[in-house]
């Protein structure tokens, strides 16, 4: 216990390294969080559950995303849309981008100026602006 | 002219070099020429082969790149509709693949007029617009073009107010609001959209360079008797435009023509108004349409039910 200790304070002392590590792990999304879960102390919790909503969020804030977009533009439930998508790729037109927006914005309750709206290429882009933009609120 | 068989015809393109296109005469300075591919009509796949040759290599990787087989036929025939409708206005002395494409600084395809051996050549703009059933293609001399179609039976529009309120003037969310019936709402928003997507074109300064809040385009009647009809004594119905800041300046230097096509599409139409031209004739946009599948068969619809004037048209 003492070096599992140890090992919270040096952890929660340095957070900044730990953001680093999480993001390297970010790919596979899961498995430095399990491990985490498994530590029990209270001081533990905050900071691995608070990599773990990063985390976890940014992957929920792009699936999220891509659900709008498949409802907005008609497409299957199973079509095949990853961050690196292109708007336009995936025959989205103008009046069609602007609903997109629009039902992001309802469902993030943010909102988008039209310079930032002009900046989304990919879905990602979307979701990395709808991060931003929850981060500020 | 006789209609051919669509695979025939494209078996003997394979064999042979891409026959030349018609010339078509140049449109005159109020005049709008407009070009249509409907996709669905294209039965042969062996001719999409054929057209991807005319294209770039950037625009070929472009058309490979969009998901969806649909999405590729439509990006495909959008580059051959602009290649193989400019060739016919050079008297086809450019071939459609020699053409080249910059944007401007806003985004606006333009077309690089390259040193040529051929002599003056026109000053054509040209607008394209496509929608997954329709591709359209727009051509003036001088006249900086903008147009854009939208289907009738698009998907409906979540929740049109909310949209108009955010992206439209207040006098255009006054207009939607009378309409009671929600179909007819619907219709008069694709209407609007339709318009103020081909005027911002037109202006080629991009969605943020002309902000859709900042001006109302709407619907009049006009007080010119020599544009009033002799039955009814009602003017003729046209398409104003103003500044929400100053409402008193209609902006009267954008002619606008709205037409229903091939039964299915509204189609907006904005030109820059010719200064030279005798009043009368400024008021009023003169149309032709053809409908085309290139290098197979071109047919003029412009008198015909494919072309329904609803408002703007001489």
């Amino acid at each position: 216990m003492a070096s599992l200790a140890r090992t919270t304070i040096s952890f929660s002392a340095r957070p900044a390294q730990s953001l680093k590590v999480t993001k390297e792990f970010f790919g596979s999304k899961t498995v430095s969080f399990s491990t985490r879960k498994s530590f029990s102390a209270g001081r533990l919790r905050s900071d691995p559950s608070r990599f773990q909503i990063n985390c976890a969020a940014k992957a929920e804030t792009l699936e999220k995303v891509v659900k709008i977009v498949k409802e907005q533009l008609a497409l299957p439930e199973d079509a095949a849309i990853t961050g690196e998508s292109k708007f336009v790729d995936l025959g989205a037109d103008s009046l069609d981008t602007v609903e997109i927006v629009m039902g992001l914005e309802e469902a993030f309750c943010i909102s988008v100026e039209e310079e930032n709206a002009q900046s989304i290429v990919t879905v990602q882009d979307a979701a990395d602006l709808i991060e931003k933009l929850c981060e500020e609120k | 002219m006789l209609p051919l068989q669509s695979n025939l015809v494209a078996r003997r393109l394979i064999a042979s070099a891409l026959p030349s296109l018609p010339p078509a005469p140049l449109p005159s300075r109020r005049e709008v020429h407009l070009w249509y591919i409907v996709p669905n009509e294209i039965k042969d796949a062996s001719l999409f082969q054929e057209y991807m040759e005319i294209l770039s290599p950037c625009e070929k990787e472009h058309v490979l790149s969009m998901k969806g087989e649909l999405h590729k036929k439509c990006a495909l025939l959008s580059r051959v509709l602009v290649r193989t409708t400019l060739s016919r206005y050079t008297d086809c002395k450019i071939s459609p693949r020699s053409f080249k494409f910059m944007k401007n600084r806003f985004g606006k395809p333009e077309i690089v007029w390259e040193h040529n051996k051929f002599g003056l050549l026109p000053s054509l703009q040209f607008n394209i617009s496509h929608t997954s059933s329709l591709v359209a293609c727009g051509i003036t001399v001088d006249a900086p073009i903008g147009i854009d179609i939208e289907e009738k039976q698009r998907r409906p529009v979540t929740n049109i107010l909310s949209l108009a309120r955010r992206y439209f003037s207040p006098n255009e969310v006054q207009y939607l609001n009378s309409f009671v019936d929600p179909e007819i709402q619907k219709i008069e928003f694709l209407k609007l959209w339709t318009l103020k997507e081909a005027y911002v074109k037109a202006l080629g300064k991009g969605f943020s360079g002309s902000p859709f809040k900042d001006f109302t385009i709407r619907f009049e009647r006009s007080k010119d008797l020599l544009l009033t009809s002799e039955k009814s004594k009602i003017g003729e119905l046209r398409i104003a435009i103003e500044t929400v800041s100053d409402p008193e300046s209609v902006a009267t230097n954008w002619r606008f023509a709205l037409v229903e096509l091939h039964g299915s599409h509204f189609a907006a139409i904005c030109i820059e108004r010719d200064e030279e031209a005798p009043a009368i004739e400024q008021e009023l946009l003169k149309l032709k349409v053809w409908k085309t599948l290139p290098f197979v068969e071109d047919e003029c619809v412009s008198d015909t039910d494919a072309v329904t004037n609803i408002c703007g048209l001489s």
